[in-house]
């Protein structure tokens, strides 16, 4: 083989190398956020189905039924299904993800990820959430932005959940589980009462650490009421 | 390499050319589907939570 062949193929590998790396840099900073994008419509679309549906019968049977189904539990979140739908009107009027059950990285791809060990939405305890900083749609990319007081409203297809949040977001350590008890950890919380925790990366492209921020329900009030007023323009 | 590919494919200049888009596409495709979903997790973009899932 001759040094001209050598040298060529070598310049072709180093051309292929770049080329596949400028490939996955799009792919990470661009296609994962157009598929999350996507899926977390879907997971708002699903949700918006089931509760059309849910909503529907009590109207049309009513008599002596209606009163079996008034005091209707809702079931146990499935894992990896979503279950409420999110808004912070601090990072934008129109965002909106979808509350899936679950922390694993597929979970994540399709929204924001409720930690399985912690409290139900609006219940005595800490409802904590995880979501992505940078890319699948860079849902919590202004998370750094979040101010005493700013509302984090939540639905359940029921009830809207308006928590505040308590306090600037805090730094802290990978396994810092801490952060999620029922009474969360360096919170300045003193006692029981429901609390919202979100979770996030720190630094934003970076392993090292997470951002936390910790809220407490504020107020409720049933989805025929209409929107909560930290919804409203 | 390239050439090689060039070389061995059939048809004339207009052919080869339109099968190394087909080619191209085909590459591309597999990576975004394949590939790079398996690559991204090694990435540290995905640790957003407290409890090490």
């Amino acid at each position: 083989m001759s040094v001209r062949a050598l040298v060529r193929t070598f310049s072709e590998l180093c051309v292929t190398v770049g080329a596949l790396i400028v490939l996955f840099v799009v792919y990470v900073l661009f296609w994962t956020g157009v598929k999350a994008d996507s899926a977390m419509d879907d997971q708002i679309d699903r949700l918006q189905d089931r509760w059309a549906q849910d909503s529907a019968p009590t109207g049309a049977d009513g008599g002596g039924d209606a009163v079996e189904a008034a005091p209707k539990k809702p079931g146990p979140y499935k894992d990896g299904e979503p279950f409420a739908v999110m808004y912070i009107p601090r990072f934008g009027f129109t965002w909106n993800k979808p509350v899936l059950q679950g922390t694993g990285t597929d979970v994540l791809k399709k929204g924001l990820g409720h930690y399985a060990s912690t409290a139900r939405l609006g219940q005595p305890g800490n409802f904590a959430v995880a979501g992505h900083r940078r890319t699948y749609g860079d849902p919590f990319k202004d998370f750094p932005r979040l101010r005493p007081n700013d509302p984090v409203v939540l639905t359940d297809g029921t009830t809207w959940f308006t928590y505040r949040v308590a306090r600037k977001p805090h730094k802290t350590v990978p396994g810092d589980i801490g952060v999620i008890d029922p009474v969360p950890r360096r919170s300045g919380f003193d006692g029981p009462g429901r609390y919202l925790t979100l979770t996030t990366c720190e630094p934003e492209w970076g392993r090292s650490h997470r951002l936390v921020v910790w809220a407490h329900l504020d107020a409720t009030q049933p989805v025929d009421a209409g929107k909560p007023e930290a919804l409203r323009r | 390499m390239y050439g090689w590919i060039w070389r061995h494919l059939p048809g004339n200049a207009w052919v080869r050319a339109l099968i190394s888009l087909v080619l191209v596409f085909a590459v591309v495709y597999l990576l975004f589907q394949y590939v790079f979903p398996w690559a991204e997790p090694l990435l540290p973009f995905n640790d957003v939570t407290v409890d090490g899932q």
